[in-house]
């Protein structure tokens, strides 16, 4: 296959020359400057979070932002008892495990379910390892994070994330990622936006396909939580 | 209805302007998808630099693709995946079966993958008794319906919502109900338990990055996402032209791919994956096996002008804005990629004989350039295999096969409008001897409908006033008028 590549990358240099002529001859004049002024960095009004809620909202997803664990707990506790949760799965989140106790839920606790439990359980608390406030996104890595198919399963997630986590765009979560170099990347590492959803079926909107129909995302203010 | 192939394009296009159902999805289509594009593509700043800068990525991956290819090859397997290397669609298929039956599984699960669909994956499969399961909703009802995909976004485009429920009704025995939510709801109970059981997931690839070994799948519905999580083997099947350099590369793609495709700031789940897991009790697939697929691809590199369409990255923006897609729909076109993007790739991935009228699907309006995230210059591609059927000499896949069409009369004609158009006097004497001429079929000030023997002396007069009148040549040319002063400064 690398030969096929290369013989016909090969079989196209003339052609390329031809056209690279041509390029620059209609290229002449054209003020490249200009064009570069506009690539600006997107500048927010607010802050991230209030840019992450606003963002999340528009996608159809519930966003709560709270002082500290405490208020958190009692956040998941309510959304718990509103939809009547029997069995909550929950990843190995340090952050969830924690609002998790505080919260003391009456529903059934499921901290590495199997495949078959997972698919009875009707509430999933992961944590996030970032925010993104650009897009409401929630990043979601392998490395952090255990038994992410909470997330994913459950007919409701709940994500707690830390402000200090929250960036304003995305390029700045790929960056961060990246920066970290070999052995820093997530085997998995998984974006989140909204709840699940299709246009499938005459472009009308249906909300919880194959993952969650309801998403809140609990962002968390309070320092010293790490 | 006949067999709907490329090379009846114009027969597929008759039958689809007269569904009248089909047209109104289409419009549909086109001012839902139209509309959420433009609105998505105002909330980023410089969407004309994002544009050129992804395809210079783009450009820098193809002209080196052999390079990049292996970098990510090599990267992917460092990191536990599995590469294998597809030359044509056969092979793929053969792979993926081979693997699938070395494991001793039959419980297969698919999500959305258009290289899928490309090499007809599920009928080999299905050939030799496996039966995967699609999981994307769309796909779910084209496999039910034993249907093709309409559009490389959304599949069942063509399809009501009512046929759907009588669909749903028959097949998987729900109630008929014009309720979409029940219909998605009905699609989520079943197909959860494929999930649970399945041990083959089978996905496509949005990019590939080099520098990692990552793939990465953009998705709504949650899906990709179980497809590729729950299974013990995962299988990728990813076109050789995935590949992008950088991790941070994903930055533009991500702005410029939802936007473009759904008119969404990003889709629900983007999942990147780079090789298997770590640790043994981690959850995840045990094996990823990738299938880097040619199938056509590598014969694209050899000419600047078809290299570039390899840029591609499937969001389908060019079949929602394309006024031909608008009216015929996808299955018109005979092939897997309809629209304008169809109507370039078809040709050159199958050979341009059988589908040698699918660059002529298009009034070259250049919306299909104007939209797309990649600036591929879709007009110049069809104009480029336009000349390859007729000629068969221009570079690149005809090359093999020479012209396709044969029509000395038509080269004829273009060789005297060459010349007449190129001199002066030759153009005035042209113009002259069409005045006198025409008298014959002008009616009113126009040329209507010609017929009899008129209509076989000049087919393609024939062909357009068929559908509309023809305005005839003014009685006198706006040069003879100056030089008589009918026009003065400022009038």
């Amino acid at each position: 296959m690398f030969e096929a590549i290369r013989g016909h990358l090969a079989a196209s240099a003339p052609h390329d020359a031809v056209r690279a002529a041509h390029h620059a001859a209609a290229a002449h004049g054209e003020d490249v400057s200009a064009r570069e002024e506009k690539r600006a960095t997107v500048v927010f009004e607010g802050t991230a979070v209030e840019r992450f809620k606003q963002a999340l909202e528009a996608v159809a997803g519930k966003c709560f932002v709270v002082r500290d664990e405490a208020a958190a707990s009692e956040v998941l506790r309510r959304i718990a008892e509103q939809r009547d949760s029997q069995r909550v799965a929950v990843t190995d989140s340090k952050l969830a495990g924690r609002v998790l106790k505080l919260a003391a839920l009456r529903s059934e606790v499921l901290e590495n379910a199997a495949v078959e439990s997972l698919f009875e359980c009707d509430l999933g608390v992961t944590g996030a390892r970032w925010g993104v406030a650009e897009t409401g996104t929630l990043v979601i890595e392998s490395d952090a994070e255990r038994n992410r198919l909470a997330s994913l399963v459950p007919a409701a997630h709940v994500a707690l994330v830390e402000a200090r986590n929250v960036r304003h765009t995305l390029g700045e979560v790929l960056q961060a990622i990246n920066e970290r170099g070999e052995g820093g990347l997530s085997r998995a590492i998984t974006f989140i936006t909204g709840p699940s959803r299709t246009s499938d079926i005459e472009l009308t909107l249906a909300i919880g396909v194959h993952g969650p129909a309801e998403l809140y995302v609990v962002v968390i203010e309070g320092e010293g939580n790490g | 209805m006949h067999q709907q192939t490329s090379e009846t394009f114009d027969q597929n296009a008759r039958e689809a302007l007269a569904d009248v159902q089909l047209r109104g999805a289409l419009r549909n289509l086109a001012t839902t998808f139209g509309g959420r594009r433009k609105e998505a593509i105002a909330t980023v700043e410089d969407w004309e630099g994002l544009r050129d800068r992804a395809r210079a990525a783009k450009d820098e991956t193809l002209a080196h693709l052999d390079k990049y290819l292996e970098q990510f090859a090599d990267n992917a397997e460092r990191a536990g995946a599995q590469i294998h290397w597809g030359r044509d669609g056969a092979e793929a298929c053969r792979i993926v079966l081979e693997l699938i039956r070395a494991r001793g599984a039959s419980k297969v699960v698919k999500s959305k993958s258009m290289a899928t669909e490309e090499i007809h994956l599920n009928h080999a499969l299905e050939a030799e008794g496996l039966a995967p399961v699609e999981t994307d909703l769309g796909e779910w009802i084209i496999q039910l319906a034993h249907e093709t995909p309409s559009h490389i976004v959304v599949p069942a485009i063509h399809k009501s919502k009512r046929q759907i429920a009588e669909l749903f009704a028959e097949k998987v025995g729900i109630e008929p109900t014009d309720d979409v939510a029940v219909l998605t709801g009905a699609a989520r109970r079943i197909l959860r338990r494929q999930f649970a059981e399945a041990e083959v997931g089978i996905s496509g690839v949005n990019f590939g990055v080099a520098e990692t070994g990552t793939i990465l799948i953009l998705e709504n519905e949650g899906n990709a996402r179980l497809t590729t999580s729950l299974p013990r083997t995962h299988i990728a099947v990813m076109g050789i032209e995935k590949v992008i350099p950088r991790f941070t590369d994903l930055d533009v793609f991500l702005k410029l791919l939802p936007r473009s495709g759904t008119g969404q700031r990003l889709t629900a789940y983007q999942s990147l994956i780079t090789g298997t897991k770590r640790r043994p009790e981690d959850e995840g697939p045990e094996e990823l096996h990738i299938v880097l697929m040619d199938n056509g691809r590598s014969r694209m590199l050899s000419h600047p002008v078809t290299r570039q369409s390899l840029a591609c990255i499937r969001c389908g923006a060019c079949l929602n804005a394309c006024p031909v897609y608008q009216q015929v729909g996808g299955h018109a076109y005979g092939s897997v990629y309809p629209g304008p993007i169809g109507a370039v790739i078809t040709p050159q991935l199958s050979g341009l004989k059988p589908a040698a009228q699918l660059p002529y699907a298009s009034s070259l309006c250049g919306a299909c350039r104007e939209v797309c995230p990649v600036k591929i210059d879709i007009p110049e591609l069809l104009l480029h295999l336009r000349a390859e059927v007729t000629e068969g000499t221009a570079a690149g896949t005809a090359a093999q096969h020479g012209p396709v069409k044969q029509r000395p009369l038509e080269r004829f004609a273009f060789g005297l409008y060459a010349r007449a158009w190129s001199s002066p006097t030759l153009y005035l004497l042209g113009a002259r001897v069409a005045r006198l001429l025409q008298g014959v079929v002008v009616r009113k000030g126009r040329i209507g409908k010609v017929g009899g023997l008129l209509a076989k002396l000049a087919p393609p007069l024939a062909a357009w006033t068929e559908w509309r009148d023809a305005p005839p040549l003014a009685p006198r040319t706006f040069r003879e008028q100056w030089r008589d002063g009918q026009y003065r400064e400022g009038n």
